[in-house]
């Protein structure tokens, strides 16, 4: 008798592997959308944008089709990997990404209010490293509290930048989205901390975020001409 | 006036370029494009760096500075990208 469908695709796998799928096309599509105009102009808040969509797809490729292909193609048995090292760094280079995507795309905002600095790019690489190894050493309290703080700390940045924002409601309109992208970023990273977290949520949030990115990619697309 | 911003003085300044049937010798450009000569030579040679004009010398030892194919893309598309920045508040 052949096995059942959920046998090999479980549906939280399934729904997961989608709203990956979703958020990586999305990020690449923006990422490869922009790539002309950044070349012709080299603009740092091109820059900056690409960047962030890059470590967006980045960080949910590591999260969610490594661990579809662990499971699916049983990737661990055959190359005898322990599947705790690979969720460890698959969860740290998450970490990592993801805090990357948000300070860049903080930055790509903000680099002209704080006068651009190389700096500033290495100390975001600096905290984004911390806070992966503190996603992966440090208790699960004290990791979630320091990631919910500094996006947060990122979040009231924006908010602050929406609130003066001279753009009148186009600005204000497209600041709403970046905060609206920060706190499903802090619920992704709840999410995977404490997989019990978001339960009944989960596909609420997934759809949530998976919208997010997709009227961003409209907005890209719309204005990039393509 | 309003201060210009550095990709509106490199569309002038290939704007320049082009409207001078695609060949101009850099004092002609460099007075048209209406900024010091210091910064002048920065943008001049991150245009060339870029690959966005390219200098031939002739016998005479004379320099013409051309628009090359990336040039004229960047003026195409010029009004694009800064409805982009514009759009994102870049």
């Amino acid at each position: 008798m052949r096995p059942p469908i959920e046998y090999f695709f479980p549906p939280e796998i399934g729904a997961e592997l989608i709203y990956s799928f979703i958020i990586i096309i999305c990020s690449l599509m923006i990422y490869y959308a922009t790539k002309e105009m950044y070349e012709l102009s080299s603009y740092k808040g091109i820059k900056y944008f690409r960047q962030a969509f890059l470590f967006f797809a980045i960080a949910f490729f590591s999260r969610y089709f490594i661990k579809f292909l662990l499971m699916f193609f049983n990737v661990g048995e055959i190359l005898r990997f322990s599947m705790m090292r690979i969720g460890w760094i698959s969860t740290f280079i998450f970490l990592y990404s993801i805090s990357m995507a948000v300070f860049y795309l903080l930055y790509s905002v903000m680099w002209k209010k704080w006068n651009h600095s190389q700096l500033r790019i290495y100390l975001f690489n600096l905290f984004a490293f911390i806070i992966a190894m503190m996603g992966l050493l440090g208790g699960v309290i004290t990791s979630l509290l320091l990631i919910a703080a500094l996006l947060l700390f990122a979040s009231l940045i924006l908010f602050i930048a929406y609130k003066n924002s001279k753009n009148s409601r186009k600005g204000k309109k497209l600041y709403m989205i970046y905060l609206l992208l920060f706190v499903f970023c802090i619920l992704n990273i709840f999410d995977i901390l404490i997989p019990t977290f978001l339960q009944v949520y989960q596909l609420a949030i997934y759809l949530a975020s998976s919208l997010i990115f997709m009227i961003i990619l409209y907005k890209v697309l719309k204005n990039t001409g393509n | 006036m309003a201060k210009r911003g550095k990709l509106d003085i490199m569309r002038d300044m290939l704007n320049i370029i082009r409207d001078n049937r695609n060949s101009i010798k850099p004092t002609p450009l460099l007075r048209k494009s209406n900024i010091s000569s210091k910064r002048f030579k920065e943008y001049y040679n991150e245009l060339l760096e870029k690959g966005l004009l390219k200098s031939v010398q002739d016998k005479k030892g004379n320099k013409f500075i051309f628009l090359t194919e990336k040039g004229l893309r960047f003026l195409e598309k010029y009004r694009t990208i800064i409805e982009f920045i514009d759009e994102f508040e870049l």
